[in-house]
């Protein structure tokens, strides 16, 4: 690797720290979630990999849990990475846009969370290493109130942690 | 009765509340919580005002010592009694007889002074006030704090709002004798109904149609209906009566013993009209609001109440308590729109000299 | 003239026939009436010494504040006035009273001595001229003075309306401030209107609807503390709190107690599904209630503890259901278009307020227990969360502004649908819940 590419890595990273932190997204929203060094995208065994390669997120219909093409394929990718990723285990957040009441959208994001859960389960990942969270309309990561924020905020995110801390 | 009871109740709950919670506010003396509030005993009230009143009130009816004494005030005659205060932290050092704010000594009634002499209005400032902050896209029905059986548009500015239209009247230059001035008023403006947010804002299809804002009602003339409607011509009765009120009439009878054809429908509405534009059941419960009261008054022959003779005579669809809510309401209208008395015609005294109005306030719980 | 001698003959007979007929009185049905605040006077009480003016002006204002914010009365400003009230045992000049058309009166003292504040009244009926109940005096510390006035008011709300009052009351609401997208809340409990605010929990955790015990000493809500929704249950006095409910894998939300204070209904999501559950506080054990592949949740019982109201989308949307206290058979009452949520179970009964969205909007609505005479209150972007007044009158909730400014804060609104205004609290405000009136 060259250094002009390392330092194009590094700073891609730092980017998407960047990124995240803004948004909420690595370790978004659970409080308790361990300090994991997210390392490279370029590194396939990475959690930066999983989040930006992969996509740690799939987008929800309005007022649905089920789970679409493009959701499935993200998933299945999600759940080849933690077959061989077996260090890792992960926290599924649901969340809902706030065209709902409160206490639904918490089940509402229970349901997102748990769907997204059976899959990878499906898909030959130990149930126990996946947690599910509802997060419902308390987290939004678009704060415009119209769809083309609503459709990011309809998500799931797959959030790592080190299955070595506990 | 029923005050005995409320007082009975408020001081009892007061006291278990105590009892049971009292202690739970202690451990944490947040500033707002720590207040005592105690009650008295009658008697000490009584002393209290006593030492209170000015030594020289000859022209006063010194306080009629007619203290009611409630039912019961329990456990609070004397000082050594347990201080139901609920609210005081429990701390070490309690004052005297600190108990819960539901103190309700009697004090005694002053005087009431009525005197039949109506001063000159003072209006109220107008306060038609319009609470919504939030949008209100739709102007078709505007929120308005009244509502009336007939929806009623703004009036003018400068128009004093009253329970019946009046032109404005100013004092006659060159008139000998001094003339009320008279501020012109008008019906305050209502909507028909209740009109909730909801109403207001739906911007889709409304799913009831709305009523535009009508004109000021015009004010309720005693619809001189003609008797054909209420009584057919051919009726003897009428005929007699009409010479026979005529023959009264031009013998100059004093109205003392006044006789006609019972009221014409319009008469009877002109007079439910009055009454209704008085009848507020807008503080009312919700239980009183199901309960319709038989109220009966008599009348002078000027067409005034005699609010002395306003009973209740019976009420159904609600408790004791709610009848007298009712009651009270009626009562208030019956009061308010006679003060100047109803538009009763004069030589058929004998058939309004004693009215009796049920008040149903079915309607009105839906609005 | 020969037409009056017939008519004095006949009228001889006839009037003896009317004599008989005039026993009966007239009789007229009122079916119609005005829904207007009935106006009230309260002259400043009247201050024992030097010392008592300035509080008794501020107590006189607040009592007069509390009945105008209930839109059922309408104060007589002072500058109407005909009489002055400077002596409170002097009898009241009710013609002076009826001439302002001021429908009832309230008059009283007030009095400071040492850390004693005095506080005397009576209320008048003006156009019967009668007083109304006997007067009242509440003695307690002058920095009491709010709650003072809050027992006046309570009391005169409660003689002329004949039902239960809520000034001496408190809600415990969340406190927001931040944008959208990193929200802070923090639970916090202030006076129903909006003084005295107090903060009880800090913001590094997501709170969501507080609900009281039905004795006010208590508060169940729900925390993020743990990573997880978790009930907790916190005494207002200590401040102390302790989690009710912690299993691995779940999640439980949605908590309120039953009239009995010690059992709590609640959501608890747990292997895939959110169901409602009950649990005894007091020995830890639950019961569940629903099991369904819906979500079951924001369960409220019904005053006398027997009945559950919650929502399910069991039908494909949300909708509201009651079931038996114990569980079983659940019938569903709202069918309107639309769906329905967070129903809440009046004290006194008779309603259920819940929220609803429809068309894109959210309202508040109260509808009958079997689902019947549904009346939608209010309309906005994003309203919900109803909580009661005390006595069932009044209903107050959470109202979001849209866009990516929005904020949400507290509103009221009379169950007929009047009287809407905000509550004001000194930062955003959410998940607003009513206590009992305080003893």
């Amino acid at each position: 690797m060259t250094i002009l590419s390392k330092l194009l890595a590094v700073s891609l990273v730092l980017g998407i720290a960047g990124c995240t932190n803004a948004t909420g997204g690595f370790g978004s929203g659970s409080d308790g979630s361990s300090n994991l060094d997210a390392g490279l995208v370029s590194d396939q065994t990475s959690p930066a990999y999983f989040q930006k390669a992969i996509g740690d997120r799939v987008l929800f219909p309005v007022d649905q849990a089920t789970l679409t093409d493009e959701a499935r394929t993200i998933l299945v990718a999600q759940a080849d990475w933690m077959s061989l990723n077996t260090d890792y285990k992960a926290i599924i957040e649901g969340h809902a846009d706030e065209q709902g009441t409160r206490e639904y959208n918490i089940g509402l994001g229970a349901r997102r969370a748990d769907a997204v859960r059976e899959f990878l389960i499906s898909r030959g990942v130990a149930g126990n290493r996946l947690q599910v969270v509802s997060y419902g309309k308390e987290r939004p990561l678009e704060i415009c109130s119209e769809e083309s924020c609503y459709s990011k905020n309809r998500r799931s995110v797959t959030v790592l942690a080190s299955n070595l801390t506990g | 009765m029923q005050t005995g009871t409320k007082i009975s109740g408020f001081a009892h709950v007061g006291l278990i509340g105590w009892m049971v919670f009292g202690g739970v506010f202690s451990a944490h003396p947040d500033p707002f919580e720590a207040r005592e509030v105690s009650v008295i005993s009658a008697q000490d009230f009584d002393a209290f005002l006593a030492a209170q009143q000015p030594p020289a009130t000859a022209a006063q009816p010194a306080a009629l010592p007619v203290p009611e004494i409630p039912l019961d005030t329990p456990d609070v005659q004397t000082e050594t009694d347990v201080e139901p205060d609920q609210v005081q932290p429990s701390e070490t050092s309690q004052p005297e007889t600190d108990a819960a704010p539901n103190a309700v000594p009697t004090l005694p009634t002053p005087d009431p002074d009525i005197t039949d002499a109506t001063p000159v209005l003072q209006p109220p400032e107008p306060e038609i006030s319009e609470i919504n902050p939030t949008e209100t896209p739709n102007p078709a029905v505007r929120p308005v704090d009244r509502v009336a059986p007939t929806p009623v548009a703004p009036a003018p500015p400068d128009v004093r709002p009253d329970d019946v239209t009046n032109p404005e009247v100013s004092p006659d230059k060159g008139a000998e004798t001094p003339q009320d001035v008279q501020e012109a008023t008008a019906p305050e403006e209502a909507n028909d109904r209740i009109v909730t947010e909801a109403d207001e804002t739906s911007t889709l299809a409304p799913s009831r149609s709305v009523r535009p804002p009508a004109r000021p009602a015009a004010p309720p003339v005693a619809t001189p209906t003609p008797d054909s409607q209420s009584e057919p011509d051919t009726s003897v009765n009428a005929s007699i009566n009409d010479a026979l009120s005529e023959a009264m009439e031009t013998a100059e009878t004093p109205r003392a013993a006044p006789a006609g054809p019972p009221l014409s429908q319009g008469e009877k509405d002109a007079l439910r009209v009055s009454v209704s534009r008085c009848w507020n059941v807008g503080s009312l419960s919700t239980e009183a609001l199901g309960t319709t009261v038989v109220v009966a008054v008599s009348m002078t022959p000027d067409g005034k109440p005699e609010t002395s003779t306003i009973r209740m005579l019976s009420s159904s669809g609600g408790s004791d308590g709610a009848a007298q809510q009712a009651f009270s309401a009626a009562r208030r209208a019956v009061i308010r729109c006679g003060a100047s008395g109803f538009d009763l015609p004069t030589e058929k005294y004998d058939h309004w000299r004693d009215i009796e109005m049920t008040f149903n306030p079915e309607r009105m719980r839906i609005k | 003239m020969m037409k009056v001698l017939v008519g004095i003959l006949a009228g001889l007979v006839l009037m003896s026939a009317q004599a008989m007929a005039q026993s009966g009185p007239l009789r007229i049905e009122i079916t119609e009436g005005v829904i207007e605040p009935l106006p009230f006077a309260v002259p400043d009480f009247v201050p024992d010494g030097a010392s008592a003016s300035e509080i008794s002006a501020q107590l006189s204002r607040l009592v007069a504040s509390d009945l105008s914010g209930t839109g059922l009365f309408r104060e007589v400003p002072a500058s109407a006035y005909i009489s002055k009230v400077t002596d409170f045992s002097a009898p009241v000049q009710y013609a002076d009273w009826k001439a302002i058309n001021a429908q009832a009166l309230i008059t009283g003292s007030v009095k400071v001595s040492g850390s004693r504040l005095t506080v005397q009244f009576r209320i008048y009926d003006v156009f019967s001229g009668d007083e109304l109940g006997t007067g009242l005096q509440f003695v307690g510390a002058p920095d009491g003075w709010r709650r003072m006035a809050h027992k006046v008011a309570d009391v005169v709300y409660s003689r002329i309306t004949g039902e239960g009052s809520y000034f001496d009351s408190r809600v415990v609401f969340v406190s927001e401030t931040g944008p959208k997208n990193d929200r802070h809340k923090r639970l916090a409990i202030m006076d129903y209107d909006g003084a005295n605010v107090q903060y009880l929990t800090d913001s590094a955790a997501i709170v969501l609807a507080p609900r009281f015990s039905p004795t006010g000493d208590r508060v169940l809500y729900t925390s993020y503390e743990t990573g997880f929704p978790r009930i907790y249950v916190l005494d207002v006095g200590k401040v102390e709190r302790r989690v009710l409910e912690e299993q691995d894998g779940t999640m439980s939300f949605a908590p309120r107690f039953a009239p009995d204070g010690r059992t709590v209904v609640y959501s608890l999501y747990k292997g895939g599904t959110t169901d409602i559950y009950t649990l005894d506080i007091n020995n830890g054990k639950s019961k569940r209630l629903t099991n369904a592949t819906s979500i079951d949740t924001a369960p409220s019982y019904s005053p006398d503890g027997k009945q559950i109201v919650f929502e399910s989308d069991r039908s494909g949307t949300q909708q509201l259901y009651i079931m038996s206290a114990s569980g079983g058979e659940a019938r569903r009452i709202s069918f309107g278009q639309g769906r329905y949520g967070t129903p809440v179970w009046s004290p006194r009964g008779d309603l259920i307020a819940f929220t609803k969205q429809s068309k894109g909007r959210f309202h508040i609505g109260v509808m009958r227990v079997d689902g019947s005479e549904e009346r939608l209150l209010t309309a906005s972007f994003l309203d919900e969360g109803p909580t009661w007044a005390p006595n069932g009158r009044v209903i107050m909730f959470t109202r979001e502004t849209q866009g990516a400014k929005g904020r949400a804060s507290l509103y009221s609104v009379d169950i007929t649908g009047r009287n809407l205004r905000p509550v004001r609290t000194p930062e955003g405000a959410s998940d607003p819940a009513w206590s009992p009136l305080q003893k």
